[in-house]
C-alpha cells in the first residue's frame, strides 16, 4: 500500500499565531481520519474567523497540545527557520519474529506536512517595538497593515483547510478498513528535521 | 440471494446517506433547527441512540420537520436538492418595488437569495461493472467507509462556506436582524439565471461508490455575502422584568377593588374562613381553602416573580398577605399582568418560556382559570421572579411586634402577654379554650370553669384547619411548634389541634422569674373563667398562659415540700400550693377558693393519668 503524502501550502505566521493555526490544521486532519463514533465539536478561532471541527476526544486533544507546545519551544531556540511539523497515520503489523526481534512494525499509510514560515520577532524587540509603537504611535498605518496581514493569513489558512478536504476527497481507496471500538487510526506527530 | 442482501444494504446505506446529509446541512444553516440540537443534552457515546450512530457521527435528535421531509423524499433514484435561502425582512421595501428588483442581480440583495445548494443524488446512470462474487462482500463496506469520510469533509466544509458566517449571526439569540435563514428541499428546482450563476461558485465532492450506482454530493454557493447587510434590530439584552407592572390603558384588570380583601381573607381562608364571594375580576376557585385550591394564589405569588422552586411547592402558610403595604401594592399592580402571564402560559411557548429552554412550567399553570383566560391581553408573558425575600418579609412582618416570635415558638410567657396586646383573632378564643380543654381533660369538675372546653374542642376539632392557619398567620415558627409530637397522652384526642404538645414550650421557654409566670397564668385563667376577654389575647398568650398554670399547679405528689423551687423552664412547681393559689390572685376569695378547688382536681386527675412523669419531672 502506498503512503499518500500532502504537502500543505506554507502558511506564514507569527509566534503568537502558532498555537492557533497548528491545532486548526491537526485536528481538521484527525477529524477527517477518526473515522470511529464521535461526536464532532465546533471550535472557533480567537484570532481568525475561522470555525473548525475538532472529533472531541480529550486524549487527542491533550496530545496534539503537548506536540504544539515542543514544537514551539523548538521554534523558539531555532528562530527565522522555515518548520515543518508532520501528522502521519500508520497500521500496526508484527513482523516476522526472528531470533532476535520481536518487533511491530509500523506501515504508514498517510503522511501530512504543515509548513510554518514563522516570523519571529526577538522578545527584547518585540517589547521595544510595542512601546514604540506606542510612544511614537503610527496611526491606522501600522493597524491597516495588521489588519491586512491577519487576513492575508486567515485567507491562507482557510485554503489549507480546504486543501485537506479535497485532499480527504480525493483518496480514500489507501485508508484502511475501520476497527470495531477504535475512534482514529493510530498516528504520531514529530518534527522532521531536514527544511528548505 | 447475497447479491439481494447486498443490494439491501446498500440501499439502506444510500438512504441513511441521505437522511444525514440533509441533518448536517439543515443543523449548519437553519438557526431553530439548530437551536434545537443545541438544547439536547449530550448523551454518552455509549447511549447514543442507534439511528444517531450511522457513519459514525453523532449529531442528536432530529427535529420533526427533519423526519417528515425525509418521509417525503424516500425515492432514493430522486435527486435531494436542499436550497438554503436568506430571507431579508425589509420594511422600507414595498412589494411593488420587488416586482421590479431583480431576484438576485449580482451585488444587489433581493428579498429572497439563494445563497446554497445542495445537490444528493444517487446516480445509477452510470451502470459500473459489476463484480464479482467476492467483492460484493466488501463493496458496501467500502462504501460504508468512504461515505463516512464524505461525510467528515462535508461537515467541515459546511463551516468553511460563506453562508456559515451568516447561520451564526442568526442563530445568536442576543441579537435580532432582518435577516432569516430558511431551507427548501425538493427533488427539483429551479435552474438559475446567469446573474445568480455569476455570483456562485460550484463545488463537487468526489463521488462514493454504490453500486449499481454512486452517491454524488455538490454544493453551488454564493461566494461573497457581504452585499447583504445584516442590520441587528434593537437588541436589548434579555433581561427579566423584576418589577413588570404592565400597561394601564391596556390592563382592564388593572382595578382590582377586591384583591386586597380578597388577599386579606385568603390569609386565613386556606385555615378556615370561608372567603369571600368572589368579585367579578376575582378567579372563583383562588380564595378557597385547602391546600391544592391555594395554588392558583401561589400562581399570583408565583407569577409575581417567586422562583420556580417556590411555585413547585406551595404550602399553606405560605400565603401572601397584604398587611404589607408594599407587597399588597405589588401584588394588586401585579395582578393583571400576572393573569395575563397566566392566560398565555396556557397556550405555551413564547420564549422565555420554551418548554426546553425556561424551567419546566409548573403543571398547574395549565389548568388556570378560564376567568383569567378572558383577560389575556397583548403584553407578552414575562418571569417575573420573586424575590423571596419580599415573601419572607411580608411573612416576618405578621410578626413584627415580637422578634422572638420569627425563632422560637412564641409559648413564653413574656412573648405572650405581647401577644395579648398586638394580636387580635376571634380564633385566640378558640386555641385558648382549647388549652383548656387539654388541661380540664375528663374532670367533671372542670366543666365548672370550662363549661364550654368541650364544646370548644369539638369546635376546635372542626377548626383545625382554621386552628393551624390562625397559627400561622402569627408566625411561622408556630406551626413547627404547634404540630410537634405529642407528650401527653391526653393530646392524642387533639392530634388536629396544632398546639398538640404545649409541654414543647417547656424546652424552649426562656427562663422567667416565676412570679411573673404565675402572673401571667392567673391572669390566662381569670380570662378563662370570665370566658371574655381571652378573645383579646392571641392563641400563644392562651397557650403559655396554659402552660404556666400548669407549671405552677400543685404536684401531683401530696407532700408539699415536692413543690421545691426548680428552674422556670422545666416545672414552675414553685411555691406549692399556696404559691399556686397566690398564682391566681383572685378578685374575691370566692373566686380563689373555687379556683382552688378545680385545681385540685385537676390535680387529682394528672396524678391519676400520669404520675410518674411529675416524678420525673421533679427529678429534673
Amino acid at each position: 500500500m502506498n503512503c499518500e503524502v500532502c504537502q500543505l501550502k506554507e502558511l506564514e505566521v507569527e509566534h503568537f499565531e502558532i498555537r492557533e493555526v497548528l491545532r486548526c490544521i491537526l485536528h481538521t486532519i484527525v477529524f477527517h481520519r477518526a473515522l470511529g463514533l464521535v461526536r464532532p465539536k465546533d471550535v472557533d478561532l480567537e484570532l481568525f474567523e475561522i470555525t473548525y471541527v475538532q472529533c472531541g476526544d480529550v486524549e487527542l486533544e491533550k496530545k496534539i497540545d503537548e506536540k504544539i507546545d515542543q514544537f514551539i519551544s523548538w521554534v523558539e531556540k531555532h528562530p527565522n527557520k522555515k518548520s515543518q511539523i508532520c501528522l502521519s497515520f500508520y497500521e500496526v503489523k508484527s513482523k516476522q519474529p526472528s531470533w532476535f526481534t520481536n518487533k511491530t512494525e509500523r506501515l504508514y499509510w498517510e503522511q501530512w506536512y504543515a509548513n510554518l514560515n514563522v516570523t519571529q520577532q526577538p522578545k527584547q524587540h518585540s517589547s521595544k517595538s510595542h512601546l514604540t509603537k506606542v510612544v511614537v504611535d503610527p496611526g491606522e498605518s501600522a493597524n491597516e497593515e495588521r489588519s491586512s496581514r491577519r487576513a492575508m493569513v486567515e485567507a491562507s489558512l482557510r485554503e489549507v483547510l480546504f486543501q485537506i478536504i479535497k485532499f480527504v476527497n480525493e483518496k480514500k481507496d489507501h485508508v484502511p478498513p475501520i476497527s470495531e471500538g477504535v475512534i482514529y487510526f493510530p498516528y504520531e506527530i514529530t518534527m522532521p528535521r531536514k527544511f528548505q | 440471494m447475497e447479491m439481494d442482501r447486498e443490494s439491501g444494504k446498500l440501499e439502506q446505506i444510500v438512504s441513511q446517506f441521505r437522511s444525514k446529509i440533509l441533518h448536517v446541512i439543515l443543523n449548519s444553516r437553519v438557526p431553530s433547527l439548530h437551536h434545537h440540537y443545541q438544547q439536547q443534552e449530550p448523551l454518552s457515546l455509549s447511549r447514543v441512540r442507534k439511528s444517531d450512530k450511522w457513519f459514525n457521527l453523532v449529531l442528536g435528535d432530529r427535529a420533526a420537520a427533519l423526519e417528515n421531509l425525509n418521509f417525503s423524499l424516500r425515492n432514493l433514484l430522486d435527486p435531494m436538492i436542499i436550497d438554503i435561502i436568506l430571507v431579508h425582512h425589509s420594511s422600507c421595501s414595498s412589494s411593488v418595488d420587488n416586482l421590479y428588483t431583480p431576484s438576485a442581480a449580482v451585488g444587489s440583495p433581493s428579498d429572497e437569495t439563494v445563497i446554497e445548494r445542495w445537490v444528493v443524488q444517487y446516480d445509477c446512470a452510470r451502470v459500473n461493472a459489476t463484480p464479482n462474487g467476492a467483492d460484493t462482500s466488501s463493496s458496501y463496506k467500502k462504501t460504508y467507509k468512504k461515505s463516512i469520510i464524505l461525510l467528515r469533509s462535508l461537515f467541515a466544509q459546511m463551516r468553511l462556506l460563506p453562508a456559515y458566517r451568516i447561520f451564526r449571526q442568526l442563530s445568536s439569540l442576543s441579537q435580532t436582524y432582518n435577516f432569516d435563514l430558511v431551507y427548501k428541499v425538493s427533488s427539483f428546482s429551479h435552474p438559475f439565471s446567469r446573474e445568480e450563476e455569476g455570483a456562485m461558485k460550484e463545488y463537487i465532492f468526489v463521488p462514493v461508490e454504490a453500486f449499481p450506482g454512486r452517491l454524488c454530493v455538490s454544493v453551488t454557493y454564493r461566494t461573497s455575502l457581504s452585499e447583504f447587510n445584516l442590520e441587528p434590530l434593537v437588541s436589548l439584552p434579555s433581561n427579566i422584568i423584576t418589577d413588570y407592572v404592565g400597561s394601564p390603558t391596556t390592563d382592564p384588570i388593572r382595578s382590582f377593588p377586591s384583591s386586597e380583601k380578597g388577599f386579606q381573607a385568603t390569609s386565613f381562608s386556606i385555615r378556615g374562613a370561608r372567603p369571600p364571594s368572589p368579585s367579578p375580576f376575582q378567579r372563583p376557585h383562588s380564595w378557597s381553602s385547602g391546600f391544592h385550591k391555594g395554588l392558583p394564589l401561589m400562581q399570583n405569588q408565583s407569577l409575581a416573580g417567586s422562583p420556580p422552586a417556590y411555585r413547585t411547592s406551595p404550602k399553606p402558610y405560605d400565603v401572601v398577605s397584604p398587611q404589607s403595604d408594599i407587597y399588597g401594592n405589588r401584588i394588586r399592580n401585579r395582578l393583571p399582568t400576572l393573569q395575563q402571564a397566566t392566560a398565555y402560559d396556557e397556550y405555551q411557548l413564547s420564549p422565555p418560556f420554551s418548554a426546553s429552554a425556561s424551567p419546566s412550567p409548573p403543571a398547574y399553570l395549565s389548568g388556570a382559570n378560564p376567568v383569567v383566560a378572558h383577560h389575556c391581553s397583548e403584553t407578552a408573558p414575562v418571569t417575573i421572579p420573586f424575590p423571596l425575600t419580599g415573601r419572607n418579609s411580608f411573612y416576618l412582618s405578621l410578626n413584627s411586634s415580637d422578634p422572638s416570635r420569627h425563632s422560637l415558638p412564641p409559648l413564653s410567657p413574656r412573648s405572650s402577654k405581647h401577644d395579648a396586646s398586638s394580636q387580635e383573632s376571634p380564633s385566640g378564643i378558640r386555641s385558648y379554650r382549647k388549652l383548656e380543654a387539654l388541661r380540664a381533660g375528663e374532670s367533671p369538675s372542670g366543666l365548672s370553669i370550662n363549661y364550654s372546653a368541650h364544646k370548644m374542642v369539638r369546635d376546635t376539632k372542626d377548626d383545625s384547619g382554621r386552628f393551624s392557619g390562625l397559627l400561622s398567620s402569627s408566625g411561622s415558627p408556630r406551626i413547627g411548634f404547634s404540630r410537634s409530637s405529642s407528650r401527653l397522652s391526653f393530646q392524642d384526642d387533639m392530634d388536629d389541634c396544632e398546639f398538640s404538645c404545649p409541654f414543647d414550650v417547656d424546652d424552649i421557654d426562656v427562663s422567667d422569674s416565676p412570679a411573673s409566670q404565675n402572673v401571667e397564668g392567673k391572669k390566662a385563667l381569670d380570662f378563662t373563667a370570665q370566658s371574655v376577654p381571652v378573645g383579646k389575647k392571641s392563641q400563644d398568650a392562651a397557650v403559655g398562659m396554659l402552660v404556666h398554670m400548669l407549671r405552677t399547679a400543685p404536684p401531683l405528689r401530696q407532700d408539699p415540700s415536692c413543690y421545691s423551687t426548680h428552674s422556670s423552664k422545666t416545672v414552675g412547681y414553685e411555691g406549692g400550693v399556696g404559691t399556686a393559689s397566690g398564682f391566681f390572685m383572685p378578685c374575691k376569695t370566692a373566686d380563689a377558693l373555687e379556683e382552688l378547688k378545680s385545681y385540685r382536681e385537676m390535680r387529682d386527675l394528672l396524678l391519676s393519668k400520669s404520675g410518674t412523669r411529675v416524678v420525673r419531672k421533679e427529678e429534673m
